[in-house]
């Protein structure tokens, strides 16, 4: 899979700028995680009232990623999803109280790619994906379908909430709260025009077996790479090994 | 604005967590849903619950009245008082 990256844009609790993310890349650390989510204020108060952390985090990486007047397949993925909704819904089931039906009606997969279908009027594809810890290459996989069927390009979000306590023995892959938005485009016979940079993902079988998540999660991998100019990636999960390798 | 009405207006900003909006923009007559406010039929369910759990009251859903309830804070004050009075008697 060959693809342009157009533009991207990442956020993390406290890592909101260029020049924040070049001193992680260079620095890589786990930042605290002190529950701050993006304003969001590019949207009327009364349009902000059903967006959780995770909503924001998505929105607030996307939303200049797109043009007013576009139209753009979009991928939502997070291995993990809204792990503070989860929690907060079954606690309440387990207390007997009544659901909030904002909270029941929003705690599916794909509510997050449906606030960004009606608030941007994104009336194309979206795919709501969760795979394991390589859930960044699998929704890169899903961008190259979108592209091999004619899209000229496609959205992707990867994002990820710090889990509630009682979840962290469990979750071992995400050492703070991010979100990575991504503006994918096949790469033009005539590449000497576009705009981004160029990378090849491929997968090969992996006989070493990994199963221990990596310390950094591989979208922040990515993220480090992109600053620091590292030519080649490699993450390997399970029987998977997925190569990233930058076109010159 | 009375008291009743006052706190019910903060239970919406409160429960339909209504950024920037205060209980003085929410005046006691002003439609709450559609024109108005601009409540759609998920808050109408979240402000239902709210009530029932605050007040201690119960909201029948099939009830024909319920839309007439909910139109402002003043009519929703009207029937938080009268359900609390009979539960009383």
């Amino acid at each position: 899979m060959n693809f342009v990256i157009e533009q991207w844009r990442a956020w993390a609790p406290g890592l909101d700028s260029d020049e924040a993310w070049q001193a992680w890349s260079r620095h890589p650390v786990r930042v605290p995680d002190d529950d701050a989510r993006p304003a969001c204020d590019f949207l009327p108060a009364m349009q902000r009232r059903r967006l959780s952390r995770l909503a924001r985090m998505t929105l607030h990486v996307a939303w200049p990623l797109c043009a007013e007047d576009e139209q753009l397949p979009f991928v939502f993925a997070s291995r993990h999803g809204e792990t503070p909704r989860t929690y907060a819904l079954l606690s309440e089931v387990a207390d007997q109280q009544p659901l909030s039906p904002t909270q029941f009606g929003l705690s599916v997969h794909n509510a997050i790619a449906g606030q960004w279908s009606i608030l941007r009027g994104q009336r194309g594809e979206s795919v709501a994906i969760a795979g394991e810890a390589d859930t960044f290459e699998h929704a890169m996989v899903e961008a190259a379908a979108l592209l091999s069927e004619g899209a000229p390009a496609v959205l992707v979000v990867i994002a990820e909430e710090y889990p509630p306590e009682p979840y962290r023995e469990w979750i071992d892959d995400v050492p703070f709260s991010y979100a990575l938005a991504l503006r994918v485009r096949g790469i033009d016979a005539d590449h000497g025009m576009q705009t981004g940079e160029r990378w090849q993902l491929r997968l090969e079988p992996d006989d070493h077996h990994h199963d221990a998540a990596s310390e950094c999660p591989h979208a922040l991998q990515f993220v480090r790479a992109m600053h620091e100019k590292h030519g080649t990636l490699d993450h390997s999960w399970k029987a998977r090994r997925w190569i990233w390798q930058r076109i010159p | 604005m009375n008291a009743l009405q006052q706190e019910i207006a903060q239970l919406i900003i409160d429960t339909l967590n209504l950024e920037d909006v205060t209980v003085a923009d929410i005046p006691p007559d002003q439609p709450l849903f559609g024109e108005g406010l601009g409540l759609d039929s998920v808050d109408a369910l979240e402000l239902a619950l709210a009530l029932q759990k605050r007040y201690d009251i119960r909201i029948a859903s099939d009830s024909k009245d319920a839309r007439q309830h909910f139109t402002t804070v003043a009519t929703l004050a009207a029937f938080v008082q009268a359900q609390q009075e009979a539960c009383k008697n």
